[in-house]
């Protein structure tokens, strides 16, 4: 029953990473590029979310209506400032812009907000649970583990059914290929960071309500989503919320084992997985 | 069918020339700098010989981090793993099992090399910029180790208290000659390869992989090489450093900031050449002892040099300098001179 237990929390946890992972799904996809302040653009969302929130008295809900649209519009203006300029086949020019972005976010933040671990108040969601079979299941995770789920079924979706998702899916089979039947990839570039710039306007609202977040917070999430996606398999999205749940559920039970092991059970996994099946669990091996 | 007609060719007298009077110049500097490292007990107070060490380590940290970028196209976000690990190692040999402490800083080493090879092999299956964050995990991966790990002490750790044992003048004579032959192994090492036949390898390897592989290049092989080499050269910095420090925790040990100041000195002073790590790495010394009290405002400052330099002037100061004058420090080129003129 404990590890029952541990397996329920594990897959509610997957659903907070798998918020972080589908954007690096995306932008890894359409444009070979890992941005580095994946984590902080999280963390500087939920800090934002929460100043909204104190400043205007708002609840959760307003709060994600005001962030998604804020979201959208901070990854459009990365691609645009930034990412555009360090697009293409050599990894070192988007690696070292996004990381020097990533230091700057971190000390601006610090500045702006103090060290202190802060968290959006829910009025009450956060502590809602419901019994099922004997397990007592937090409301909270099981709305984000919802979230997850619809937003990796649209992004799957868009990406298969939507204009938008066959010229994102051309620029990423191959660019140029794709400007020659009329696609600018540089506004497939801004929409897809944009968009995934905008998931994580949710997954920075379900952060401060879940828990808290600190300045110093954003790399550790860099990492969870990193992992999922590897663990998951390049190349899908639903391979990228599977990766989720196996990280969710390796860090569930390694904390059930040893408080100071449940991170490591996740980098472990991960290792293992690396070196036995480095496509990932549902990729496709490389010919 | 006739013969095509076939001028004997001969093959033109030149000479091959791979120094230049700057470079001479250079050398020289270099040399009579590594004396006074290593003579810094006869002429430095105890903070100087300190804060050499420092910088002597930032030199090393980055030239390690620019072979890897720089030639091997291999973009590490994690070599501070070595340094922590070379770091503990030494302390483990040392006090835990009293051993001379002069001597594990050497022993120390077989530690990164040991974990460089599994991880190498594990890591380049991740493609470009994947590869860059699971160098990220494998550091997170040995600090979450070192903070369960009984015989390192865990979460508390270190003291290097054998150290008591040597006189202050002892000590500084062995920070001195460590300095003097860290920079020797990692900048005069680095220097002896590019100039060696591997180095041509390396420059074709950093312009164009597909076509260095094509020429004969062992990409595969030179990477995996380069990357324990450097693997090597971080741990030696790392266990000098603690040394120095005296004490060793997880979290100082595996400290991110040392992958950010490697990618600051290399991108600001110019990426693959010599030259820029130490313009790099001065410029960062004396901004850190300048403008560290600002702190965060500081770390803000860094990091959008760094984003600018990626951007704007991807070749850094070294790559603006060498555009306008062509006097290399230290010179890997072969310039071919017709011996006549």
């Amino acid at each position: 029953m404990e590890w029952f237990d541990a397996l329920v929390q594990g897959i509610l946890l997957g659903g907070m990473y798998a918020q972080y992972a589908l954007g690096m799904a995306l932008m890894f996809g359409v444009m070979r590029i890992v941005n580095i302040s994946h984590g902080d653009l999280v963390i500087l969302l939920s800090l934002i979310g929460i100043s909204i929130a104190t400043a205007w008295g708002l609840g959760p809900l307003p709060v994600l209506i005001v962030l998604v649209p804020l979201a959208v519009l901070m990854g459009w203006v990365l691609q645009k400032a930034v990412l555009n300029r360090v697009v293409g086949s050599d990894p070192l020019p988007s690696l070292i812009a996004t990381f020097g972005l990533s230091i700057a976010l971190q000390n601006l933040m610090l500045q702006i907000w103090s060290a202190n671990s802060r968290s959006l108040p829910g009025h009450g969601i956060e502590s809602q649970s419901i019994e099922i079979g004997g397990i007592y299941i937090g409301l909270l995770p099981l709305i984000v583990l919802a979230v997850a789920t619809g937003l990796t079924w649209g992004l799957d979706l868009t990406l298969k059914r939507t204009r938008f998702g066959r010229a994102l899916r051309a620029a990423s089979a191959d660019v140029e290929a794709a400007a020659m039947t009329g696609i600018n990839p540089r506004a497939v570039y801004a929409m897809a960071t944009a968009a995934a710039v905008g998931i994580l306007g949710f997954a920075a609202v379900f952060q401060a309500l879940r828990s808290t977040v600190a300045p110093a917070d954003g790399p550790a999430q860099l990492i969870y989503a990193f992992e999922a996606v590897i663990i998951g398999g390049m190349g899908t999205v639903w391979g990228a919320f599977a990766g989720s749940m196996v990280l969710g559920i390796s860090q569930a039970i390694g904390f059930r084992i040893d408080p100071g092991f449940g991170v490591l059970a996740g980098h472990i996994v991960f290792l293992i997985v690396l070196a036995t099946r480095p496509q990932g669990l549902f990729g496709k091996a490389l010919s | 069918m006739s013969a095509i007609p076939y001028a004997a060719t001969e093959v033109p007298e030149v000479l091959v020339q791979r120094q230049t009077r700057s470079g001479r110049i250079a050398m020289t500097l270099a040399v009579l700098a590594m004396i006074g490292v290593a003579a810094m007990p006869w002429w430095a107070s105890t903070g100087t010989i300190r804060s050499v060490l420092v910088l002597c380590c930032y030199i090393a940290v980055a030239q390690m981090w620019n072979l890897l970028a720089g030639y091997a196209g291999l973009v590490s976000v994690g070599q501070h793993a070595f340094m922590g690990a070379a770091g503990y190692a030494l302390f483990v040999l040392a006090q835990t099992y009293g051993i001379n402490p002069f001597v594990a800083v050497f022993l120390s080493l077989l530690v990164p090399t040991a974990l460089a090879v599994p991880i190498y092999l594990l890591l380049h299956r991740l493609d470009g910029p994947y590869f860059s964050i699971g160098t990220w995990v494998v550091a997170e991966v040995f600090r979450l180790t070192a903070s369960n790990l009984p015989l390192v002490n865990s979460g508390a750790g270190m003291s290097l208290r054998v150290m008591k044992d040597y006189s202050a003048f002892e000590r500084n004579v062995a920070m001195s000659l460590l300095c003097a032959g860290m920079l020797l192994v990692t900048l005069g090492g680095s220097y002896w390869l590019l100039r060696s036949r591997f180095g041509l390898a390396l420059i074709a390897m950093r312009d164009n992989p597909v076509a260095a592989a094509s020429q004969g290049v062992n990409v595969v092989k030179l990477r995996f090489l380069i990357y324990v080499a450097s693997a090597v050269g971080c741990g030696l910095a790392g266990a000098i450093y603690f040394m120095a420090q005296l004490r060793i925790t997880p979290g100082s040990a595996f400290d991110p900031m040392w992958a950010n100041v490697a990618i600051f000195i290399v991108m600001v002073g110019g990426i693959g050449s010599i030259e820029g790590v130490l313009i790099g790495s001065l410029i960062f010394f004396i901004a850190d002892r300048w403008f560290g009290e600002y702190g965060a405002t500081y770390f803000v400052v860094l990091g959008l040099m760094t984003l600018m330099v990626a951007l704007y002037a991807r070749t850094g100061i070294w790559g603006l300098i060498s555009k306008r004058w062509d006097a290399p420090w230290f010179p890997i080129r072969r310039k071919l001179v017709d011996p006549k003129h």
